[in-house]
């Protein structure tokens, strides 16, 4: 949903309603022009998403996405991001082995550059060792920078996060 | 008395000096308009940081060609609800199509989107990138925020191709980030649904 962005009494920012429409701001490329079918199956998935989000109401604006952690075939699978472009794997395996054993990480390199892309996957055996590593190392720093660590896959979609981001509209769409 | 200043207390300015101390000194009507042009502006990069956060995001890579052993293609996708499709199609020794899905949580898609958003493909256009062919083509689309891109293009062999192309920085791009993003989804597939050889 897009619409005006104004600033209410309580120096609240908020976005006053508009009807909806379907197009972007900026749309490029030979797919858009050719009418692939890439266009219709997104804009169809995009469609069923705004729909299901009129159902909810009073979202407030900061509202948690909360999910269930999902095993993954032989662990729990750990996402960290925000990684030095130049750690090393030896770095990884000793801040995060310290919550438990890791059956496999994943280390990936920038294609272009070499150095490191800055996410790294890492497998714990189980989910209390996976739980730990997440709140004990979530917000700290690695070589100077803050590094995130979540888990990678969920077992429910979570609903758009649009509806999460955009305060009650406070004005009437003229229409 | 003391000397109070004009426009209420500064707590940078002495009491008793009248000297020039930058925006509480204006007088008030050029004040109204540089302090809102100052919220203005960070307004408007909050709600661009906002929206680049919490605005749509989808995108969806292909890849493939028809030949000797039908419609041979790799495809995935990542859903704004966070599901993550991968498909690989070949028939090369009647062998037959790969489906894996997965529901990926808001940290990886976060993650996919810095990806994106530092590989700057956003600004490019494939208006002058190769047509695709018999060869086999690509394809690139992308929703993030208010942008949407849709590119497709032939298969890039190597560095020759995308240096050879008419738009060589574009496609270079292009093809640096279709690799990470492979890189990406191999690595969420296989550690997901992968058993380890012994």
């Amino acid at each position: 949903m897009r619409g005006r962005v104004m600033v209410d009494e309580d120096n609240d920012v908020v976005m006053t309603e508009q009807p909806r429409e379907r197009g972007r701001e900026r749309r490029k490329g030979r797919g858009l022009r050719l009418g692939g079918r890439g266009e219709s199956r997104q804009q169809a998935l995009l469609n069923d998403e705004e729909e299901e989000e009129e159902e909810e109401g009073g979202n407030d604006r900061n509202v948690l996405q909360l999910f269930t952690p999902l095993r993954s075939v032989e662990g729990w699978i750990v996402l960290v991001s925000g990684v030095h472009e130049e750690a090393q794997e030896d770095d990884i395996l000793t801040l995060f082995g310290a919550h438990g054993h890791i059956n496999n990480l994943h280390l990936n390199l920038d294609r272009r550059t070499g150095f490191l892309k800055g996410y790294a996957l890492i497998e714990y055996e189980n989910f209390v060792e996976a739980q730990a590593a997440i709140s004990g190392i979530n917000g700290t720093k690695l070589f100077f920078r803050t590094i995130s660590v979540d888990w990678a896959f969920s077992t429910d979609p979570f609903k758009g996060r649009r509806s999460s981001s955009l305060a009650k509209p406070r004005h009437k769409a003229i229409s | 008395m003391l000397n109070k200043p004009e426009h209420g207390p500064s707590p940078l300015k002495s009491k008793t000096l009248d000297s020039y101390s930058g925006f509480d000194s204006l007088p008030s009507f050029l004040r109204n308009t540089a302090e809102a042009q100052g919220e203005e502006e960070k307004q408007k990069k909050a709600m661009a940081a906002v929206e680049e956060d919490n605005g749509e995001f989808y995108l969806r890579y292909y890849v493939g060609h028809r030949g000797k052993f039908g419609h041979e293609f790799l495809e995935f996708e990542f859903r704004p609800d966070g599901k993550l499709r991968y498909a690989n199609n070949s028939n090369y020794k009647n062998d037959t199509m790969i489906r894996k899905e997965v529901f990926l949580t808001p940290a990886v898609l976060k993650e996919c989107r810095r990806i994106i958003s530092e590989s700057e493909i956003m600004k490019e256009d494939d208006n002058n990138w190769p047509e695709p062919d018999r060869v086999g083509r690509q394809e690139l689309e992308i929703v993030m925020g208010n942008e949407h891109i849709s590119f497709t293009t032939s298969k890039i062999g190597s560095l020759v191709d995308v240096h050879s192309s008419q738009d060589p920085e574009g496609l270079r791009i292009f093809y640096y980030l279709v690799q990470d993003l492979k890189c990406f989804v191999f690595s969420l597939i296989s550690l997901h649904f992968k058993i380890k050889p012994i």
